[in-house]
């Protein structure tokens, strides 16, 4: 035996595969493709990518959407002319002492759910959690070795 | 306007190249198939400049092979936790095999044109995805190793390697499936 060049190794394979016939597509691939358009084509024109619109529906659209825009773009900038009266300080803190009183809501809430709960149970779920999330993870992983992965 | 039995034709004349294209690089026929109805779906879309387009095959085979690279990026993604624990960017032992086998003229002397077929890509599914894409790319798409390099994101130099020694693991498995069993013992 003997250690080929890479280049004859190289010019070697090259030939071999290019002599290789396209292999023949499976024979449900058209009838795949055909019902795969036909079904799109049987969805109402809204279900259908923009592209298949009517001419219509596109410029209305179009027109809609511009006039929300513009819309979202006059209240915005109506409420600034608004805030802008305040002092900006005063409009911050405030929004900050909104977000932290319902923030503090929540908080007390979910203290008192979890307060009421006995503390086994908590832990007992936990685990629970866990140990369902590694069976699920080992099985996934098992069945994927076992059923798919060929190599 | 197009008709189904435009369409048709049209997606007779090419779904051998398109579905060829495909299983190379993945390396499974179902999953191919999939790819291939994904791009006559585009090609459906884009059926007006199509029919008519002298690059209507270059364009078919273009999006064939980013929708297949795109499908095994997806794939290794996906399930890399549950298979894959060492990394396949370091070639593994099995990749540091020497290449060693007299170099024949050809590999397929004795064989017919189906024996020859099955044979060859029955050696091309046997290789690990991380040789075959590139060789498939370098060899049937004519991608030069830099394009390659890019499309895959991995360094030139990984390319490089892998190519050689998806060659050399392909000489060795169509040695040892008796293809050349004349020419390897003359």
């Amino acid at each position: 035996m003997s250690q080929p060049n890479p280049e004859e190794l190289e010019k070697l394979i090259h030939h071999t595969l290019r002599s290789l016939p396209n292999r023949r597509a499976p024979r449900s691939l058209e009838q795949r493709v055909m019902a795969a358009i036909v079904a799109q084509q049987s969805l109402p024109w809204w279900r259908q990518s923009f592209a298949h619109w009517p001419q219509a529906a596109k410029a209305a659209f179009l027109l809609l959407s511009g006039a929300f825009a513009a819309l979202l773009v006059t209240i915005v900038f109506r409420a600034g002319a608004d805030v802008g009266t305040a002092s900006p300080l005063t409009s911050a803190l405030s929004t900050l002492a909104h977000a932290k009183m319902v923030l503090g809501n929540i908080s007390d809430i979910g203290a008192a759910v979890l307060r009421s709960i006995p503390p086994l149970w908590l832990y007992g779920g936990a685990a629970f959690v866990v140990v369902m999330y590694t069976t699920l993870i080992g099985l996934g992983a098992t069945a994927y070795r076992t059923l798919f992965n060929h190599r | 306007m197009i008709t189904p039995i435009d369409f048709a034709t049209f997606m007779r004349n090419y779904q051998d190249m398109v579905f060829s294209t495909a299983v190379r690089l993945v390396g499974n026929e179902a999953q191919a198939e999939d790819i291939s109805q994904e791009v006559f779906l585009k090609a459906y879309e884009h059926f007006d400049n199509l029919q008519s387009s002298p690059t209507a095959g270059g364009w078919l085979k273009t999006v064939t092979t980013n929708l297949s690279l795109n499908h095994l990026t997806r794939y290794r993604n996906r399930w890399r936790f549950f298979s894959e624990f060492k990394r396949q960017d370091n070639s593994g032992a099995e990749d540091d095999a020497e290449i060693e086998f007299a170099a024949p003229d050809n590999f397929f002397g004795g064989l017919d044109s189906d024996e020859r077929k099955a044979w060859l890509d029955s050696a091309l599914e046997q290789l690990p995805e991380h040789q075959r894409v590139p060789l498939v790319l370098f060899h049937f798409e004519d991608m030069p190793y830099e394009e390659i390099a890019k499309k895959l994101r991995v360094s030139l130099s990984k390319v490089k390697t892998d190519i050689l020694r998806a060659r050399a693991a392909l000489a060795q498995v169509l040695m040892r499936s008796g293809a050349t069993h004349e020419k390897f013992n003359a």
